[in-house]
């Protein structure tokens, strides 16, 4: 695929949209929906996507769209996709639909984990994709399991004790993985390519697939709009956010970053590390950081090795 | 925040410093507008103040800490607005039927389903009536101001402690988005654990802290044993407020915002020579319902005001007992009534009495 091959593709999450400038959902929704060949069911759960989107009499999604709450959409998706799968056994219905489950990382890695790893045990043949802007942002940026360590949000604060948050983020592909469905992957929005080439897979999976996309938040990271696809960039070659995918229990990397990215780069570019580096950089914690960010490379790579 | 001059703050600022300043130990909470302030001051304050703030996974979880911290005899509270009210139900339930005290906050917002972020007065049935499975009551405080808002926060804590059983403080979204001059309450130290609290024995009786009773007649004994606090609540704790009551022939009864409102139109309306009061009730439950009862004693119809489709105005009609015409206005969805239009239904309800 080429990029004025995707320029041709139709879209589906059109602009008129409310999201931020520099806002990275719309570019990571519209390369998964130019993605699907059949007919789409969105299923969205609540938070910026669906509020900035949807405004009443107004949309962007350019298919059938249905909101669930903020801890549900997993299972919402999962009952039009068994009412569908019983239309279709008693003849009422010939066409073949794709349906997609769209929340991001607060309605995924934190609220919504029971009624996806419900829909996934199930075997549901929907496609979840976890928009991961590292925080609930739609509520005025506060921590969530996908947060980084360090970062400083309004329920971590960053002060002169505590650096932001303590926690490393939750390793939620794995826990996904771990179900044994036939396809999950991680992504970024930056890869575009990857992104397409993922969604195409999910979308072919039988059975539950699963895209977790990197996804820049600009207000709640602290970056310029301009921004944007470097900042999650920066995320992929610094190891922190790693291309890769499981397919059929088979762990592959999808990208080796070449040359050598130290995750304070990384940090440095966004406003919600800004007390790591100023008035005086905390060598120490930034150093654990990177430490644990090889080990887990280190530890998928070792996965990715020993399946190939 | 050490003095105790007055201040400007936004109510949801107010009532988390009101909060601490109680003695409170322990908050957990979750994010959802538009009482996001709270748990964001909490993070940076309570654990200056000692006290412990943790960001739960879902609403599920925090009131489910809540019942945890509690049962260890912690002072503690969470907060949350309508949606994420309606996850703490069942935990609330819980904690009732175990009879431990927790401060629970709603910032309603419009309703049902994801409504909106606006403010709204439509959980007041969830609130007052149950709103979990089971037989059992929250004690409902409703305030109208920043300032009284900040008090009942304050006074909140003991008042779970001393009947054992959650107080909601029912807001709404204007109360806790809007700023006010207030004057802050002393800082209070927290007591220690109380003598039921899973603390271990100390040589006396196991404690347990339980909400299984398999046998009927158990069940049926703490049914009764628990609504015996609240008849006891009923004698001590009711609370209203009374503006031009005295021979209202028009009374409006209305509570939180929709009552502050009401009054600005009550007073144009009885500059116009329309003999019109408020009734306001602070704690809706325990209703005041014999405080309204005598309020309205010379009126010839109540007026109630809400916005919601019609919620508390059940409650006044229960009290006044078929004694004087209750007819009903309300706005919902987050639109928020003028004191306008509220004169226009005071012309239209006093021109159509019967």
């Amino acid at each position: 695929m080429a990029l004025p091959d995707l320029a041709k593709k139709p879209v589906r999450f059109i602009g008129g949209h409310r999201a931020c400038a520099g806002c990275g959902f719309p570019i990571t929704i519209k390369i998964i929906l130019q993605a699907a060949e059949n007919p789409v069911i969105v299923g969205c759960a609540t938070g910026c996507m669906e509020v900035t989107s949807t405004i009443y009499p107004y949309t962007s999604w350019e298919c059938s769209f249905i909101h669930s709450a903020f801890e549900n959409v997993a299972a919402t998706v999962s009952g039009i996709e068994a009412a569908y799968t019983s239309l279709k056994r008693q003849g009422r219905i010939d066409k073949d639909i794709t349906f997609i489950a769209f929340g991001g990382d607060g309605g995924t890695y934190d609220i919504g984990l029971q009624a996806l790893s419900g829909a996934l045990e199930r075997g549901h043949k929907m496609v979840y994709v976890c928009y991961d802007n590292q925080g609930y942002m739609n509520t005025g940026i506060q921590r969530s399991s996908a947060t980084p360590r360090g970062a400083n949000t309004t329920t971590s604060p960053a002060g002169k004790k505590v650096p932001g948050k303590q926690q490393y983020p939750k390793d939620l592909t794995a826990i996904v993985a771990a179900h044994g469905i036939p396809y999950a992957a991680q992504s970024s929005m930056s890869h575009w390519n990857d992104l397409y080439r993922k969604a195409k897979k999910a979308f072919a999976a039988d059975g539950p697939a699963f895209l977790n996309v990197l996804s820049t938040c600009r207000l709640g990271w602290g970056t310029a709009p301009e921004d944007t696809v470097d900042v999650a960039d920066g995320a992929v070659q610094s190891r922190l956010w790693p291309l890769y995918e499981i397919e059929k229990g088979k762990w592959k990397l999808s990208l080796k970053p070449r040359r050598h990215y130290p995750v304070e780069k990384w940090m440095s570019m966004q406003g919600r590390f800004r007390h790591l580096f100023n008035p005086q950089k905390n060598e120490t914690f930034i150093e654990e950081i990177q430490s644990q960010v090889d080990a887990k490379w280190e530890e998928l790579v070792r996965r990715c090795s020993a399946e190939t | 925040m050490t003095t105790n001059a007055a201040k400007l703050m936004k109510g949801n600022e107010a009532i988390a410093e009101a909060a601490i300043r109680a003695g409170c130990q322990a908050y957990f909470g979750y994010p959802i507008t538009p009482q996001n302030e709270i748990p964001d001051y909490m993070a940076k304050w309570l654990p200056k103040a000692g006290g412990v703030f943790l960001q739960a996974e879902s609403e599920l979880a925090a009131i489910n800490m809540v019942y945890g911290a509690a049962g260890a005899g912690s002072r503690v509270m969470t907060s949350s607005s309508s949606p994420g009210i309606s996850l703490m139900q069942e935990g609330l339930s819980y904690i009732a039927c175990a009879e431990l005290p927790c401060v629970v906050i709603n910032m309603v917002r419009s309703g049902p389903g994801l409504g909106g972020i606006l403010p709204a007065q439509s959980d007041y049935f969830q609130a007052v009536k149950g709103g979990g499975h089971g037989d059992y009551k929250l004690l409902v405080l409703a305030p109208a101001t920043v300032q009284e808002a900040v008090d009942i926060t304050y006074a909140s804590f003991q008042l779970a402690e001393k009947y054992r059983n959650p107080v909601m403080i029912l807001g709404d979204g204007l109360l806790g988005q809007m700023m006010e001059s207030v004057t802050l309450p002393k800082v209070e130290s927290p007591p220690s654990p109380p003598d039921w609290a899973t603390t271990g024995r100390q040589k006396g009786k196991p404690r347990i802290i339980n909400s299984l009773y398999i046998e009927g007649d158990v069940m049926e004994k703490r049914n009764q044993h628990i609504f015996a606090k609240y008849a006891h609540m009923a004698e001590d704790e009711v609370r209203f407020e009374k503006y031009h009551t005295d021979g209202a022939r028009l009374l409006v009864a209305a509570y939180g915002s929709t009552a502050r409102i009401a009054k600005t139109a009550i007073d144009r309306a009885r500059a116009e020579g329309i003999p019109v009061g408020l009734f306001r009730p602070i704690s809706l439950y325990p209703f005041p319902n014999d405080a309204l009862r005598k309020a309205a004693a010379e009126a010839r119809v109540v007026l109630t005001l809400e916005m919601s489709m019609g919620q508390m105005v059940d409650d006044v009609r229960l009290s006044l007992e078929g004694r004087v015409p209750v007819v009903f206005y309300g706005r919902t969805g987050g639109v928020v009534p003028t004191p306008k239009e509220i004169l226009k239904e005071l012309h239209r309800v006093w021109e159509n009495r019967a």
